[in-house]
């Protein structure tokens, strides 16, 4: 079915500036839930729909909201791929990969090698005194350890983010400058053979990573899918853990009475993870494309309309959490939308709970006497298909 | 079609009728029974559709598989020799007149 590239008929329309979107989208979403909970968005090319039960709805429902979207940036950069197909097809790529990714693996295979990252990283910075906790741990740390899970014992952290950094970029080239499709060619042309190589490795001696439990699936699956499922975890995999130790750890820097109470009993880090992943969710929105007339939010939709889900705003839904603009991790605990739902859960919670929860925020916190934001540090946060931090300028004592 | 009663957490129980060869968690849900989350639409992948067992009726239902076995370290309730994630539990007339508990917290 071709995409529908305009309002469905009475669908309200309403005109976001992108950039004032990227600045802060939380204004313009509380609006649209309020009144106008589905919304043909001319910028963005879809209805945007925004309140917390019609995406839980909408989520529900894939064999209405289809991740099939035709025509989406994401297909060009990296090709076919497991986040925009539907089942019988998702279940198979999704049944290969994640063994990888569950809780019991991340323990047992996988948080040795991310707690040596964790240090390697702080040993570099620990002397200095003062660091972007972006630049020089978040962003490599993430990289670090989704090498390790994936099996890309041939490719650097400054790959991985390279590499992630370029199809990033082309996910989001709506203007089509050639340089960046050109960028993201080269990324996934290297992606394509080191993915060919530890496949090759993998096929002889299984390590359980996510290479090798796809060529060792049960159902076949084929070297190009594998590249190409690899590809889309490399361009999600570094954002979002790296976004949610960023926007947690500021958060926290800002609360000093909520750090006391976290420090002195480490089972909140659970929370403040949850919580941070609602108050500022890493992956704002996502697409889906309807393959049947349906009626949501009050509007009938024909089929072939193109919708985006606005998890963003359905975790500051003031109907689900009371005071939701605020940073709260004492809040009663309600399921956010953070990691999307149904078959397409996020693949990478577990990992991300682990290296981030129960690793990076206390390794850091800990080791790093004294943590403070930098003197006169500008707040960087930015995005809203997915949002984070750019940079985190902190200081602390050295002797 | 099999009945099956859902007890909350604060002793009230809902009774449900479920859909022979759907799931238990599919019962709850599409009957909007507070306290099945569900995140994962059935997958095996989120553990937030935990539910114990009653003690008289843990044979009927047997033991977890593998793979929910791992998931069920990993609930946000305490497991308990009678967890099981309700995605896992194939409803079939056998089941008829099973009660089982919702935890506190599935989140
Ligand atoms: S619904 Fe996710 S584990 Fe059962």
């Amino acid at each position: 079915m071709s995409a529908l590239t305009a309002a469905a008929p009475g669908a309200p329309v309403v005109d976001l500036d992108l950039a004032e979107l990227r600045d802060d989208p939380y204004p313009a979403y509380a609006e649209l839930r309020r009144t106008a909970p589905l919304a043909w968005v001319p910028s963005v090319g879809r209805h945007l729909l925004t309140r917390y039960e019609d995406i839980v709805h909408a989520e529900k429902l894939p064999e209405v909201f289809s991740s099939r979207e035709k025509g989406s940036l994401l297909l060009r950069t990296v090709g076919p791929n497991l986040l925009r197909e539907d089942d019988p097809e998702h279940r198979r790529l999704r049944a290969a990969a994640e063994p990888p990714t569950r809780p019991r693996q991340v323990r047992d295979l996988w948080a040795g090698a991310f707690e040596r990252n964790a240090h390697a990283l702080l040993d570099r910075i620990a002397g200095r005194g003062e660091a972007d906790l972006i630049g020089d741990f978040a962003e490599p740390l993430a990289a670090a350890n989704l090498a390790v899970v994936l099996g890309l014992r041939n490719a650097s952290a400054d790959d991985i983010s390279d590499w992630s950094r370029a199809m990033m970029a082309a996910n989001g080239n709506y203007a089509d400058d050639p340089d960046i499709w050109l960028r993201a060619e080269g990324a996934t042309r290297a992606i394509e053979e080191a993915v060919a190589e530890m496949a090759e490795t993998a096929r002889r001696e299984p390590d359980g990573s996510v290479i090798s439990s796809m060529v060792h699936a049960a159902e076949p699956v084929t070297l190009a899918e594998i590249q190409n499922n690899i590809k889309v975890i490399i361009g999600g995999g570094v954002n979002e853990p790296r976004d949610v130790f960023g926007v947690g750890a500021q958060a926290l820097l800002r609360r000093p009475a909520v750090l006391d109470r976290v420090r002195a009993d480490p089972g909140l880090w659970k929370r403040v993870f949850e919580e941070t992943a609602r108050w500022i969710s890493p992956i704002g929105m996502y697409p889906r494309q309807l393959t049947q007339d349906y009626e949501i939010a009050g509007v009938g939709l024909p089929a072939g309309s193109r919708v985006a889900l606005v998890i963003a705003s359905g975790n500051r839904d003031e109907s689900v959490f009371e005071r939701a603009d605020e940073f709260d991790i004492d809040r009663p605990q309600r399921p956010h939308l953070a990691f999307g739902g149904g078959p397409h859960f996020c693949m990478g919670a577990w990992v991300a709970r682990h290296e981030v929860s129960a690793l990076a925020w206390p390794l850091v916190f800990s080791r790093l006497k004294g943590l403070r934001l930098a003197e006169g540090a500008e707040d960087c946060t930015e995005g809203w298909v997915f949002r984070g931090l750019t940079s985190l300028n902190v200081t602390w004592q050295t002797s | 079609m099999p009945i099956v009663i859902f007890e909350l957490p604060d002793g009230t129980q809902r009774k449900v009728t479920a859909g022979s060869g759907t799931v238990l968690m599919q019962a709850a849900v599409s009957n909007g029974v507070d306290g099945i989350v569900a995140e994962c639409g059935g997958n095996a992948s989120c553990a937030t559709c935990h539910v114990y067992v009653d003690e008289r009726h843990g044979e009927l239902v047997g033991p977890p598989n593998d793979v929910e076995d791992e998931m069920l370290d990993f609930t946000a309730a305490e497991r308990r020799p009678t967890s099981r994630l309700s995605c896992q539990v194939q409803v079939s007339d056998a089941l008829d007149g099973l009660v089982v508990h919702i935890p506190e917290e599935q989140v």
